[in-house]
Order: C-alpha cells, then sequence, then structure tokens
C-alpha cells in the first residue's frame, strides 16, 4: 500500500542555520504517529512544511499522493491541523465556528448540519453549540478545535501538542476522544507531545534531535532495543557509586541525573542482590521498572525531553 | 466564491456584534459635520465664493462638505477594517484561514469586500443626517452614488490590506494609518477646494486617490449641471491632469485600477505569509 505521507530528502535552512537536515520518513495510512523531539529540534518547522506552511529548502513531501510544493489545495483539503496554539474565533459562538470551517472546506450544504452534529458528539459539545468560544474553558476549547479539524473528513490529521496547558483529568479525556476517532474513522494522525507516555498509544514514533531523525520505530521495538530493566538507584555518594558499579559491571549502562542513577542492566535480580550487599556507598532509594519512552529518549540523545526543552529555550 | 463570502460575512457579524466600534465610529464624522458643516460654514462660504461677485448665492458650503465627509468615514473605516488582520494574526485565526484550501485571491477578496460593505453601510448612514442639516440631494442620485461608494470603499481597504501586510504591531498600524489618512484628507478636496495649491502640493493632490473618490461623489450628488462653470470652479471640481480636465469616467477607471492592484498586492502578501 502507498503510504499516505512520504518524505523524502526534507531540508530547510533559515538564513544561516540549517533547522532540518535531510528527513526521510513514511506514514501508513490508519497509523498513529507519534513524532517527538525537545523545542528547537526542527519538529515544528517540518510540520509547518508538511501543512503547506512554509515551503522547503529541498526534498520532497507527498500527502495523500498530491505534491505539497505543487499542489497545495489538494494537501490541504487532505489535512486537519490541531495547532499548538489556539485558533478559534472567540469572538463567535462553537456553531459559527464549525460553518465557516465547512465553508472555507466546501464541504456540501446539505451535508453540513449532521456533520456538526457528529463531531460535537464525538467531543461532547452538542449542548453548548450556540456559546460564544470566548465563555469555554481551555478543555473545551481544544475539544471544539478536535472538532472542527475533523470537520472536512481529513485524510490525516495532524495535532501539535494538543494536551498542552490542561490538566490531566481533561488530558486523559482528550485521548479518549482521539483513540476513538481513529478506531471510528480510521484516520491517519500525526502527533507531536512532550508528555513522552502519552506518545505510547502511537503506533510508531520518531525521535527528532538537532534537525534529524535518530530513531523510528514502535514504541515497543525501542523499548526492547534498550533491552533489559532500568533500575533508578539513589545513595549516599552517587558519583563513587556510580564508578564503583561501572567497575564491578562492565556490561551495565550508568547515566547520572541529579539525585538519580539510571542503570541499565540485562540481568536485574544478580545486580540488585550484589550491589545491596556489596556497594560501598548505602543504597537510599531503589526501584526497578521496565524502559519507558522517556529511558529511550534518553538513551538516544543524553538528555530527558523535559531538559532538552529547558535547553532548547534558553538557546532560542 | 463561497470561501469570498465566508470570510466577507464573518467580518460583518464582527462588526455588528462589536457595539463600541459600531457607535464609535460615527463620532468622528458627526464632529466633523459640526465643526465644518455648523460652526464654520459661514466663514468657509464666504471664503470660497470671494471672486464669485453676485453668483455667490448659488454657492451653499455645507451642501459641499457633506459627501466630503462621508468620504472622509469611508476612507477611516475601510483602512482601520484591515486591522481585523493584524488581530486575527495575533489571534492565531488567520492560521486556520490560511491553511485551508481558499484560494489566496478569495482571501483577499473576501477582507477587502468586508471591509468595504462595512465602511459603505456608515456612510449610508450618515445620509440620515441630511434633512437635519439643511440640505436636499437629489434622492436618486443618492441611490447611484452608493455602488460607488463601495467601489471607492474597495480600493481604500485594499490600501488598508497593504498597510496590514507590512505592518506586524496593531500599534504600528494605528499609527502608520493616522499619520496617512489625515492628509490624504485634507489634501483631497473634501473639506475644502484644492484649486490654488503651491506646485508641490498640487502634485500630492493629483497622485491622491482619494481627490478623484471625493470628485467623484460630489459629481454624482451635487446638480453640477445646474451651478453655473464660476461655482464649479470654485468647489475645485473640474480637476486638470497634466492640462486636461478629467471625466468622471475617466475617474471610476482609475478607482477601479487602484483596486484592481491592491487587491493583486494583498493577494501575493497572502502567498506568501505563514502566519
Amino acid at each position: 500500500m502507498e503510504p499516505i505521507i512520504k518524505v523524502t530528502g526534507l531540508k530547510k535552512s533559515f538564513k544561516k542555520k540549517e533547522a532540518v537536515k535531510g528527513l526521510d520518513f513514511e506514514v501508513q495510512e490508519g497509523e498513529i504517529f507519534g513524532f517527538l523531539g525537545p523545542n528547537g529540534a526542527g519538529k515544528s518547522t517540518t510540520i509547518n512544511m508538511i501543512c503547506t506552511m512554509l515551503a522547503p529548502s529541498e526534498g520532497s513531501i507527498i500527502i495523500n499522493g498530491y505534491d505539497v510544493s505543487k499542489q497545495k489545495d489538494k494537501v490541504r483539503e487532505s489535512i486537519g491541523i490541531i495547532f499548538q496554539e489556539n485558533t478559534l474565533d472567540k469572538k463567535l459562538t462553537a456553531d459559527e465556528n464549525l460553518k465557516l470551517h465547512c465553508r472555507f472546506y466546501k464541504v456540501p450544504k446539505e451535508k453540513r448540519e449532521q456533520r456538526i452534529q457528529e463531531v460535537l458528539e464525538i467531543v461532547d459539545l452538542v449542548n453548548e453549540r450556540k456559546q460564544r468560544v470566548e465563555t469555554f474553558s481551555g478543555g473545551m476549547k481544544r475539544r471544539l478545535e478536535i472538532a472542527r479539524g475533523l470537520l472536512h473528513y481529513p485524510r490525516v490529521l495532524f495535532l501539535d501538542e494538543p494536551t498542552v496547558g490542561l490538566d490531566p483529568q481533561t488530558r486523559a479525556h482528550l485521548w479518549e476522544y482521539i483513540l476513538r476517532l481513529k478506531e471510528k474513522e480510521g484516520i491517519t494522525m500525526f502527533l507531536t507531545t512532550h508528555y513522552l507516555d502519552e506518545a505510547e498509544i502511537s503506533d510508531r514514533v520518531a525521535i527528532m534531535d538537532e534537525g534529524r531523525i535518530i530513531a523510528i520505530d514502535s514504541p515497543k521495538a525501542l523499548k526492547s532495543e534498550l533491552g533489559g530493566d532500568i533500575i533508578e538507584l539513589e545513595t549516599e555518594n552517587n558519583v563513587s557509586a556510580s564508578e564503583e558499579i561501572r567497575r564491578r559491571f562492565p556490561e551495565a549502562e550508568v547515566t547520572l541525573q541529579d539525585e538519580t542513577m539510571y542503570v541499565k542492566v540485562p540481568d536485574s535480580d544478580a545486580f540488585v542482590a550484589t550491589i545491596i550487599k556489596e556497594l560501598t556507598a548505602p543504597v537510599t532509594r531503589l526501584n526497578i521498572r521496565r524502559p519507558t519512552l522517556n529511558d529511550v529518549f534518553l538513551a538516544f540523545t543524553g538528555r530527558k525531553i523535559g531538559e532538552a526543552e529547558e535547553q532548547g529555550k534558553a538557546g532560542s | 466564491m463561497e470561501g469570498i463570502l465566508a470570510i466577507w460575512q464573518r467580518d460583518l457579524t464582527k462588526f455588528f456584534r462589536d457595539k463600541a466600534r459600531l457607535f464609535g465610529s460615527f463620532t468622528m464624522p458627526i464632529l466633523f459635520l459640526l465643526i465644518f458643516g455648523g460652526g464654520m460654514s459661514g466663514t468657509m462660504e464666504s471664503m470660497m465664493s470671494a471672486g464669485l461677485g453676485e453668483e455667490a448665492g448659488d454657492f451653499n458650503y455645507v451642501e459641499f462638505v457633506f459627501p466630503g465627509i462621508v468620504a472622509m468615514t469611508l476612507l477611516m473605516t475601510s483602512v482601520f477594517s484591515a486591522l481585523s488582520i493584524i488581530e486575527d494574526k495575533d489571534f492565531g485565526y488567520m492560521k486556520e484561514i490560511l491553511v485551508s484550501p481558499i484560494s489566496r485571491v478569495s482571501i483577499a477578496v473576501g477582507k477587502m469586500a468586508g471591509a468595504a460593505t462595512v465602511a459603505t453601510i456608515q456612510g449610508v448612514i450618515l445620509f440620515l443626517l441630511i434633512p437635519l442639516l439643511g440640505l436636499s440631494y437629489d434622492f436618486t442620485a443618492l441611490l447611484q452614488v452608493i455602488p460607488f461608494m463601495f467601489l471607492f470603499a474597495c480600493a481604500l481597504s485594499g490600501l488598508g490590506l497593504l498597510f496590514a501586510s507590512v505592518i506586524r504591531s496593531t500599534q504600528g498600524f494605528q499609527m502608520t494609518v493616522q499619520i496617512l489618512v489625515m492628509p490624504m484628507i485634507f489634501l483631497s478636496g473634501a473639506l475644502f477646494p484644492v484649486n490654488n495649491m503651491p506646485a508641490w502640493m498640487d502634485v500630492i493632490v493629483k497622485v491622491n486617490p482619494v481627490t478623484y473618490g471625493v470628485d467623484v461623489m460630489k459629481k454624482i450628488m451635487i446638480d453640477v449641471d445646474t451651478l453655473s462653470p464660476a461655482v464649479v470652479e470654485a468647489m475645485g471640481l473640474n480637476i486638470t491632469v497634466f492640462g486636461r480636465q478629467v471625466t468622471i469616467l475617466e475617474e471610476i477607471l482609475f478607482i477601479l485600477g487602484f483596486a484592481a492592484v491592491l487587491v493583486l498586492l494583498a493577494t501575493i502578501s497572502f502567498r506568501r505569509a505563514n502566519a
């Protein structure tokens, strides 16, 4: 089957800075594709190019069989975008916002009413239809934006940090809606988030750093690639303890992060038994867990995503 | 077409919903009508009709200035409506428009038509003051001038679109527009005839598109044919360019061309925009 998104040799330079340094990837139809990376990694630049908002310096993007550089209108009809920042007209009602969208995307007149009803049901906003958007809470605005993005039945839905600034309960709800959509409509979703636990719902994730994709695979494969368990360890002297572990277990990978040491070993049972008995600096805390996407990110970039974020901001 | 209508309708809905803006926009023209039409009309009349001798009685300054003040309202409202583009950029809505498949020409035309419609409505509402000012214009002339007012307002909103595409901030936009709009009114013949201007100022008058719009409006509204040539001359209603008197048709074509060029420029700027 033809991929729904096909990116080849994609590059983008701004004046002297090369923001995107050559990307090649494909997204299959019906897939949830997670696009991860810290600020300044080139994520937004890439999405803007895919959404026809920014012209690439080099390379090509094909969406739904249309070339993003040459058939902008066809591409625009094929995609829906939920931007990071709010793009609703707050002075208008939910209904008016949705109707405008129908007209922008040439949804046939006789189908508008039924579709508006349908998308409002998906996001549970049927009763708020006639209210002005300025009276909505943050979560409601987000849901309305998702509803609006679906109105023209896009083949691909782009979600750029859809849950940023929402409380945990609303976030959980939003993901329920998104998963329901995937099951019901089979829409392909291209999603960026820096809550890595949320990216776990992706069928595949790509990790981007410094303008390149450094890893791309299913979350499960990426995690198993790390091999073994993660042991979080706190001791009274982390520096000397980490040296000691490195000396005694050459196969262990040790990362120091703030107060905590992350140790990755193939056989956690034997390792734990040994260090509790024999480590010179007494152990104050110990936790064994399966690797998460956070660990994948840490392993590939040497940073946690939150920290990379901070650095990205400080640098920009 | 649907896209143009959608953008046009959105701007109208928002205009009628914004009560403060709706009423605020009438204060300026009414103030001008009070000052020029009421307070200063005697002075202006005697100054302008000084050389007319016994024909001076035919000269009515309020009748002269009223179309000018309507034109001024068109100019202010049209240009300032383009502020909505900067607001849309600030509040993110421009992104929703730009990622949609609407053609970029439709965005420009829709925005222009929206601003021009709002301006024309305001101009027409000012017609209600005609009896209060003791004026009487021919009713058919008033009906005839409305389509031209819309065309003129289109050209002026195009000017607003051009500013909005270059200027990023709301404050910057307001500053620039204030600085430009005032001279455009004063050097257009809207409030007083621009007959005996110094040469350099005369050049500005002749390149100012408002001059021709005001002239067309006055020629339609004031019954020029019944006035003696001397009065028409005193009102400054026979503009000459390169020594040749321009006709009303030429003036309308000029405004039309001006609007078309501005739509083109606005389209180019939307094509480049990535919000």
